[in-house]
């Protein structure tokens, strides 16, 4: 007989929250049966993507109602670790989106809130799940590019225009201490740990962190628009870098090793991989294979935004695997180290802000 | 009357504010606070100017006391859903909370601002009218994030408004033109070469000028039958697609060489997309305006817009011939150009 569908909530209902109900919605892994906004009209929209769910303003009074085993924190946030704190104490797993915390220290403490109540906590790294940064992972694990010596994060995303620096507003944009660039640290920090080899290595040197955090356009609302930073982790650097004055919008991800490079786009996928044992005989055909592949992507990069195969993929994937991770009784896929390591190279990237 | 308007530095909200002082009538104009504004009709006395965003609630809350009536307009037309939602949506959500607990108001008239997006165009057979009695979209996830926005805001209002008490009128203007606002001279997409495509060249557009709109509005506010009434504006006889673009171009315009593309074939063009939808992608593909088979529909499909209501209960009569709205409007455009 096939396990009950787990319950699951969701606090917060604005854009991102749509993304989450998009796997939530049809999976037969779970039943979504509380949505909460302090905003009926935003409750009211999330439930009618999820019809079989009641919309709720309070969380308290949502926790008590449905009993969900699993939270989704979908909050601004700056309110992540006293909402992902109660939903802890009521016996909830938390699926948090990034940032879960402002600061290492934070996590630290929402961390030792789960174990206390014998929860998971896992914070959102959906990017880890995308197509292209697997296709990386899999042309760094089939050895094409040798060893991994760079591995540059090159974001180029205009965070003043939006609403994060819309003056019509009062208050920062981001309530957090890396202002509007702290929104999109840990994606940077993750993919780095991730494809720079980091995460997994056993006896790693620590990371140290060089550059520059700063505001460029002057807007008041956004805190930090830029950021400029040198990651070194012994053998592997890569820069890390966010523009907001660059156009047009883009993730760029390089990783450059002793035998060749590898290079994709999160939002606008292709991949080019380069380099080979032997290169003057081979690079011809290099040439024309990676050109084939970067051409080939014009065609699949429509084909995806028609069909509403986007840059959210990965959140589809990565829910699909904590819920059936969960539905096994197994632990969650993205690990508390994993966490931590982004909380700490995050912390380090913020601290650039106070030397600017 | 003090009549509070919403959205009043925007394009229809400055002629409204303007419409409403001719009248007579006192104005708080609730703008964005970052919203440049000088010169007529804010140096008006008759015009009380407070700054705020419906999206966060602020001072502005308690700016609304002595209002008698609302003209509520702010909305966002462009932009993602999140963001359309959030203004539109959320906004209108503070601001009825607001009106909830503002001291001692007693709104004598709430002017609501819709739209024609709210029609299930595919519910109503080319050719016919689409009137007040019109169907309202009933899948609205196929239609456009304007669609969808301005249809959940208008039932917030009419709840709120039966909740409340407070005598309720809904205008659904058609497409709002006039200087600042030319619908792309009635080209559907311009091609390189100079050229450019009109989608159902012989569909009437649902053109109303907004100096038109603005004296509705403002008529609404007092005539006596409109509360409770759901009233569309729209000209008397509004221009065809290819009428409208050659007007234009008459007008001075830079209007391309126009390539007419019958609603025929827009809707056959739109039905092979739909089925290859259907069995290929299953029905999961977003798509264009001019691809997709219910924008198309509220687009382009060939409709007929009577206008009765407005002229029996507000007494309207459309101000401005098509010439005289278009030389205007064409004006303006190469004014900001230069």
């Amino acid at each position: 007989m096939a396990a009950s569908p787990i319950r699951v909530a969701i606090v917060g209902c604005g854009a991102i929250a749509l993304e989450h109900l998009a796997f939530l919605a049809p999976s037969p892994l779970v039943e979504v049966v509380g949505v909460c906004d302090a905003s009926p009209a935003a409750a009211d929209f999330a439930r009618s993507k999820v019809p079989g769910a009641r919309a709720y303003r309070d969380l308290t009074a949502m926790l008590e109602a449905e009993r969900p085993t699993v939270v989704h924190v979908l909050t601004p946030p700056h309110t992540h670790p006293a909402l992902a704190a109660q939903c802890a104490e009521a016996g909830c797993h938390v699926i948090c989106e990034k940032p879960a915390a402002g600061t290492l220290g934070e996590l630290d403490a929402m961390l030792a809130t789960a174990d206390g109540n014998g929860t998971w906590l896992m914070e959102s790294q959906n990017y880890r799940y995308n197509q292209p940064v697997l296709d990386l992972v899999a042309a760094i694990g089939s050895g094409r590019v040798g060893e991994v010596r760079e591995v540059d994060v090159m974001i180029s995303l205009d965070l003043v225009s939006g609403r994060f620096g819309d003056l019509n507003l009062t208050g920062p944009g981001v309530n957090l201490p890396g202002g509007a660039v702290h929104d999109m640290l840990p994606h940077m920090a993750y993919l780095f740990l991730m494809l720079s080899g980091a995460e997994t290595s056993a006896d790693r040197d620590p990371v140290q962190v060089y550059g520059r955090l700063w505001n460029a356009s002057g807007n008041v609302r956004v805190g930090f628009d830029q950021v400029d930073a040198l990651v070194v982790s012994g053998a592997v650097r890569g820069r890390l870098r966010l523009a907001s004055d660059l156009a047009p919008d883009a993730m760029r991800l390089v990783v450059r090793g002793t035998a060749g490079s590898a290079e994709t786009d999160i939002w606008h996928p292709y991949l080019r991989v380069e380099g080979g044992a032997n290169v003057g005989k081979r690079i011809a055909v290099e040439h024309l294979v990676s050109g084939s592949r970067l051409a080939w992507s014009a065609f699949t990069d429509l084909r995806d935004k028609v069909m509403q195969f986007g840059s959210y993929h990965g959140m589809t994937r990565m829910l699909d695997d904590t819920y059936s991770r969960l539905a096994d009784g197994a632990a969650v896929p993205i690990s508390r180290a994993q966490m931590r390591d982004t909380a700490a190279l995050v912390d380090a990237i913020v601290a650039l802000g106070g030397a600017s | 009357m003090k009549v509070l308007v919403t959205g009043a530095g925007g394009f229809l909200g400055t002629a409204v504010v303007r419409a409403a002082r001719r009248a007579g009538h006192e104005v708080i104009a609730l703008v964005r606070p970052a919203a440049r504004l000088s010169g007529a009709p804010w140096d008006d006395d008759g015009v009380t100017l407070v700054r705020g965003d419906l999206r966060q609630r602020g001072p502005w809350t308690g700016e609304l006391a002595g209002a008698e009536a609302v003209v509520h307009l702010a909305a966002t037309p462009s932009g993602d859903l999140p963001s359309q939602f959030q203004a539109t949506v959320l906004g209108t959500e503070q601001l009825l909370d607001a009106l909830d607990h503002a001291d001692g108001l007693q709104l004598r008239r709430f002017v609501h601002v819709s739209t024609f997006s709210v029609y299930d165009y595919a519910a109503v057979p080319a050719g016919t009218p689409i009137d007040e009695d019109s169907p309202l979209e009933s899948q609205l996830d196929r239609r456009d994030a304007y669609a969808v926005t301005k249809t959940i805001q208008e039932r917030l209002v009419r709840d709120w408004a039966l909740r409340a008490g407070t005598p309720l009128v809904v205008v659904r203007p058609g497409a709002v033109y006039g200087p600042g606002a030319d619908w792309d001279h009635g080209v559907t997409m311009r091609l390189p070469g100079g050229l450019g495509l009109v989608f159902g060249p012989r569909s009437r557009t649902k053109f109303v000028h907004v100096d038109d709109v603005a004296a509705a509005l403002v008529s609404a506010l007092t005539a006596e039958r409109a509360a409770g009434r759901t009233i569309n504006v729209i000209d008397d006889d509004p221009p065809t697609y290819l009428q409208y673009a050659k007007r234009c171009r008459a007008a001075g315009a830079d209007v391309p060489r126009l390539i007419p593309v019958p609603w025929s074939l827009v809707k056959l063009f739109g039905g092979l997309v739909a089925q290859f939808d259907r069995r290929v992608a299953g029905g999961r593909a977003k798509l264009p305006e001019f691809a997709a088979r219910r924008r198309q529909d509220a687009q382009w499909k060939p409709f007929v817009y009577p206008n009765a209501v407005a002229r029996d209960v507000l007494g309207w009569r459309p101000g401005r011939t098509l010439d005289d709205g278009v030389a205007e409007m064409v004006a303006a455009g190469k004014q900001r150009n230069r």
